[in-house]
């Protein structure tokens, strides 16, 4: 029995390890443990045992069948690992491109518009929206505009047909002619006439002006506005917001000055400067960025607010110009092809 | 406005202050400066006049000279310079720039040799110099000039001309003398107003109607004051150098001493003037009045204009002679041969000049400054001036007194403010000595200073007629940062209190839109508004495309409003195309504009494109994009903007289809109701058109602005069962025309009734869509996965079995067929 079960396992280790087949090792398997198999035969012969032997020979097929088990586990693992190799393929090339699409990309205007409303944000301006139709109150009249400014003229601005109707465009008097705003500086009107004082919004948006297009000039571009209205608000405070906003933007360096200059629906007004040492493509310190002022009373008298108690500020710059400094983009035009080649540059 | 330097000299002393000061002045003043030129000689150091005294030739060189130059004893008498200009003759006075002059294009001078001989010098040509275009040989000065004489002192003064831009408050600064005040305030120093000899006391002859015997003014409103004053004896010709040169450093062209006199005034006091030629008028008069139709003149610049009827002019007794506050006639006009004059100083309303201007398409210095707003109050003071420079320079004399027709009040502005307001206003503090003596600087008068109870003093200002633009306290508080100077406002912190709102809703959506897409691997695009009407017509029916046509197009091709952003889009993949660049996947969002009940609607909309074909290949293609990959994405727009696609009827884009494939595009949504969303394939013969290859996918999406909501209300949690679920499939057999939302439906309704209230449907899923053999001709077969589960125990077989025969028992009576 001893030399039987010894022979069992010698031809098992033998054979086991070179089944090349799970049907092969399934059928091996069969032979040796299987109803008719050899180790089952060497058990049955287990009743033939003289009594006083069982205990030894019982203990002898138990190890035997235990090392014959180990070895057809091993066998299966193999067998399993190699099937599984088998499915997995080669191993990859992991310097091969991915065929799959990569993520897009949003656009330079959209990066700085974001940029910009996310550093208001954090000193409390929220973002408002507005009609990019308007009508000649909204974007002339209330930011005291009189009737006979050139920038009034069918020559820089574009107008509906007197016939033309907008659901969801609110005229303030019947005979007014709708119109593309010129500049978001409407949706300031709108929120002050909707809203109470205290106000602190920022108004980024789409303008149009009847321009040629070329290098730096297009028939709409972007604007983005910041207006605050409060009690006791300063030029001081107005600068505050400025150093802030560039600071955010450039750098703890970077600097702003005001010029003075002339904005109908502010008083004062100025022109803001930004210090240009870090900007590409700029060749000189100084480089105009925007207009702000104190919001003039006649603006809040227009909308209900008593001048007396209020006061605010207001500041405005075009989007496409800033993009344009701070990536050093020379084409206004671009920002409007849609080459991916460009678009695909400032993920 | 371009202001010469030597001009301004003469009302402010800018000496010793240096062209980038007085720039940097006018900057922060509030006037940007466009441009700072140079007229006349520059400036030259160590170039002096000196006199050729000997000349021989060069013994290396034929074309050269050896002179020796008496360049004055201050620079060490003769020297010897080698000189290659044909003209280098003994006895010629050139000018010598000696070693260490440098000469324009920073070319310096130094002790040099010139083919083997010393060479102390140059003797230079008018080129070298720039002081011409072109010259040949050297510069010989006329006068015999001492030998060590600057060159500067022999050639006319040299001038700074700053081109600057007056803002359109400031029609005062449309004049030397109106910058000088600006500066002489800037920089503390007096300013200096022109001598004005001329009163009308001082009339020097005897009245000469038989040239103007009247003045009448037809047109009060338009036309509030106007003086007519006749000169004779006058005696044309060319204007001092001095003012030739001042005018021609302007930008003006002298003409002769009458028309650069009538110039030179008004660019000195901001004020247009005119000057007739007397014996040119008929009938002796003059009228300001309204044109007559079809009247005609031919203005000086040699154009001719057929007036309409309202358009102001000055006519004698048969015609137009000046478009008022426009421009004079030729025929009216001075010559060589005039010897009596009409000078006209007069003030035109700003509305009537510009409108005159308009019509005619006609614009001048004058025009200009009318439309901007002349002060009246100061045009006899220019009126005055006129004629004394005329009397100073052209020998008339005056005939009799002003003609003057019609008045104006008196001027009386004053603005109360104390120190304390002006401080409040700014947030920082300046002295109130300083603020009162910028004010004062500008020519506001104190009048009064009184106490007030809290506040300190107040000051009242009587304003100067010539700043109509200050008119309320607030309007002094920039005249006092501009002089104290805006670069000095402190910065700080922003100490405003927090007032955190929320963003719109229509800034969330473009957002959200942006972060999914760009995920999804499209390029964010933005396109113009404006599209040519062609495109528009491809995507809107007829009546919307004239709805939505602008007033006054700029250019052909950017006419209409945009009814949608595919067209856009379709352009972007165009020019990618054209230029040869793989451009698959583009998205926009953005504005459009759609017809709504009867009237536009501006509309919050986004957009996208899939192009199949790109050109790109890849070494593993991956699957192509279909009708339902648009679906997907369309269905993720509108879920952006609260709303379930998927929950929504959808049908086919009934024809004509408008710039969609028939059978291939749906919609779902009507902008009637608030929203509306097409998807799909983009029409065939469109894409052919535009020359697009391959096809092309595009979702669109738009709801109406105001109808863009916030974000949803916070959703509550429903519990799930923990418990396994019990799997079923089900195929039915339906005509291919049955739409699978319809048979889904019934599936999904029968099965929740059939669960009853101990267990529940849990989900239906469509996993196979089969046509082909053992189905039908025209009919396709639909196999849905249904998962039961209950919430509270595992569900037995023979339940489920039970629900799932009723199933099929009840979809059957409904007229199903199960598929076995």
């Amino acid at each position: 029995m001893q030399d039987q079960l010894a022979a069992l396992l010698a031809k098992a280790s033998a054979e086991l390890p070179s089944l090349a087949s799970r049907p092969d090792f399934e059928a091996a398997k069969a032979r040796y443990v299987g109803p008719n198999g050899e180790l089952t035969g060497l058990m049955k012969q287990m009743g033939a045992v003289p009594k006083e032997q069982k205990p030894i020979v019982g203990k002898l097929v138990n190890e035997a069948k235990t090392a014959l088990q180990a070895h057809l586990d091993a066998a299966l693992a193999r067998l399993e690992s190699a099937e599984l190799a088998a499915r997995l393929g080669p191993a990859v090339d992991p310097t091969l491109p991915s065929p799959d699409r990569g993520p897009g990309t949003h656009h330079p205007l959209t990066l700085v518009r974001e940029e910009m409303t996310r550093i208001l944000r954090k000193v409390g301006f929220t973002v408002v929206e507005g009609p990019e139709v308007e009508t000649e109150y909204y974007c002339f009249d209330a930011l005291n505009t009189p009737a006979d400014h050139p920038a009034r003229d069918a020559q820089d601005t574009f107008y509906l047909p007197a016939s033309a109707r907008f659901g969801n465009v609110s005229k303030k008097n019947p005979g007014e002619r709708y119109l593309l705003r010129t500049h978001t500086s409407s949706v300031q009107i709108r929120t002050m006439l909707k809203g109470t004082p205290p106000i602190r919004i920022v108004s980024p948006g789409r303008v149009y002006r009847r321009d040629t297009t070329d290098a730096t000039h297009s028939a709409n571009f972007h604007q983005l506005e910041c207006l605050y209205v409060d009690k006791n608000v300063t030029v001081r405070d107005l600068k505050a917001l400025l150093d802030y906003i560039f600071a955010s933007l450039l750098g703890k360096d970077t600097k702003t000055r005001f010029r003075p200059h002339y904005f109908g629906y502010t008083e004062p007004s100025f022109e803001v400067d930004l210090s240009a040492t870090h900007l590409p493509k700029v060749n000189k310190p100084w480089i105009e960025i925007g207009g702000c002022g104190m919001v003039d009373p006649v603006v809040f008298q227009d909308v209900g607010y008593d001048p007396e108690v209020w006061s605010g500020y207001a500041f405005g710059m075009g989007l496409e110009r800033l993009a344009m400094l701070l990536y050093g983009i020379d084409d206004i035009r671009y920002f409007y092809q849609n080459d991916v080649r460009f678009l695909r540059q400032f993920a | 406005m371009k202001l010469s330097r030597s001009w301004l000299q003469d009302y402010v002393d800018l000496s010793g202050i240096t062209d980038d000061d007085i720039s940097r002045a006018i900057t922060f003043l509030g006037f940007e400066v466009e441009q700072v030129l140079r007229t006349g000689a520059p400036r030259f150091d160590l170039v002096v006049a000196g006199r050729i005294l000997t000349r021989d030739k060069h013994p290396n060189a034929d074309k050269l000279s050896i002179c020796t130059v008496d360049v004055g004893p201050a620079h060490g008498g003769a020297r010897t310079i080698v000189c290659g200009a044909p003209n280098c003759d003994a006895g010629n006075h050139v000018p010598v720039a000696l070693p260490g002059a440098v000469l324009p294009g920073d070319f310096v001078i130094k002790e040099a040799k010139v083919r083997g001989q010393a060479s102390s010098g140059m003797l230079c040509s008018a080129k070298e110099l720039t002081l011409a275009e072109d010259s040949q040989g050297l510069l010989v000065l006329a006068g015999e000039p001492a030998p060590g004489t600057p060159l500067n002192e022999l050639l006319p003064p040299g001038d700074v001309v700053f081109d600057i831009e007056i803002t359109p408050n400031r029609p005062d600064a449309l004049s030397h003398l109106g910058v000088a005040r600006e500066l002489a305030a800037w920089f503390k120093k007096e300013l200096r107003y022109p001598a004005v000899s001329f009163t009308p006391a001082a009339i020097s002859a005897d009245a000469r109607p038989d040239l103007l015997a009247y003045v009448r003014v037809l047109a009060e409103t338009e036309c509030p004051l106007y003086t007519a004053t006749v000169v004779t004896g006058v005696k044309v010709g060319p204007s001092p150098e001095w003012l030739q040169r001042r005018l021609a450093a302007v930008g003006l062209r002298p003409i002769n001493n009458i028309v650069d006199i009538g110039n030179y005034v008004m660019l000195e006091y901001g004020q247009p003037v005119h000057a007739f030629d007397a014996a040119r008028l008929a009938g002796a008069e003059l009228i300001v009045r309204r044109a007559a139709e079809g009247e005609k003149i031919t203005t000086l610049d040699g154009k001719a204009h057929t007036l309409s009827a309202g358009l102001l002019v000055i006519a004698d007794a048969q015609k137009p002679v000046v478009i008022a506050g426009v421009m004079g006639s030729a025929g009216a006009g001075v010559t060589i041969s005039t010897t009596d004059l009409v000078l006209e100083v007069a003030h035109f309303k700003r509305q009537a000049v510009r409108a005159t201007s308009k019509r005619l398409g006609l614009a001048s210095d004058s025009s200009y400054r009318y439309e901007r707003g002349v002060d009246v109050h100061s045009l006899d003071e220019a009126a005055h001036r006129f004629i004394d420079l005329i009397l100073a320079h052209t020998g008339g004399r005056v005939a009799g007194p002003i003609h003057r027709v019609g008045a104006v009040a008196p001027w009386e502005r004053e603005i109360t403010v104390t120190p304390a307001y002006l401080n409040e206003k700014l947030g920082f503090e300046i002295p109130a000595a300083e603020m009162r003596a910028a004010l004062e600087s500008l020519e506001l008068v104190v009048t009064r200073e009184e106490p007030t109870a809290t506040r300190g003093p107040a000051w009242t200002f009587s304003i100067p007629s010539w700043r109509d633009d200050l008119d309320r306290p607030i309007d002094l508080v920039e005249e006092v940062v501009r002089l104290h100077g805006t670069e000095k406002i402190p910065t700080s912190v922003i100490t405003a209190p927090g007032l955190v709102g929320n963003d719109d809703p229509i800034v969330l959506f473009n957002r959200k839109v942006a972060e999914a897409f760009v995920g999804q691997g499209f390029n964010e695009c933005v396109n113009y508004t404006l599209r040519p009407a062609k495109e528009v017509a491809a995507w809107a029916p007829p009546a919307q495309v004239e709805a939505l046509a602008l007033a006054n197009p700029f250019v052909e091709d950017q006419s209409h409003l945009r009814p949608t952003l595919v067209s856009g889009l379709l352009a972007s993949l165009q020019l990618n195309q054209a230029r040869g660049v793989a451009a698959s996947r583009l998205f926009e969002t953005g504005r459009v504009f759609l017809e709504r009940n009867g009237s536009l609607s501006e509309c919050v909309a986004a957009a996208f494109v899939i192009a199949e074909e790109t050109g790109e290949r890849s070494w593993r293609p991956r699957e192509a994009a279909d009708f339902y990959t648009a679906k997907r994405h369309a269905a993720s727009l509108a879920a952006l903007a609260g709303i379930e696609l998927e929950r929504q009827p959808t049908a086919l884009v009934a024809a004509p289809a408008l710039g969609w494939q028939t059978g291939h595009a749906a919609s779902a949504g009507d902008i009637r109701h608030g929203w509306t969303a097409t998807f799909g394939l983009v029409d065939l013969a469109h894409l052919k058109t535009l020359g697009l290859t391959g096809k092309v996918y595009a979702g669109f999406f738009a709801i109406v602005s105001e109808k863009v909501e916030a974000d949803a209300d916070r959703r509550s949690y429903k519990p799930f069962g923990l418990h396994p679920a019990a799997l079923r499939d089900l195929a039915l057999v339906v005509p291919a025309s049955t739409p699978a939302a319809e048979v889904q439906k019934a599936v999904a309704k029968h099965a929740r009734a059939a669960a009853g209230q101990t267990f529940a449907l849990e989900s239906v899923e469509l996993f196979d869509l089969y046509t082909g053999k053992g189905v039908p001709e025209a009919h396709q077969s639909l196999a849905y996965a249904l998962t039961f589960r209950a919430p509270d125990r595992t569900l037995t077989d023979d339940e489920v079995n039970a629900a799932f025969n009723r199933v099929q028992a009840d979809l059957t009576a409904a007229g199903f067929q199960i598929r076995k």
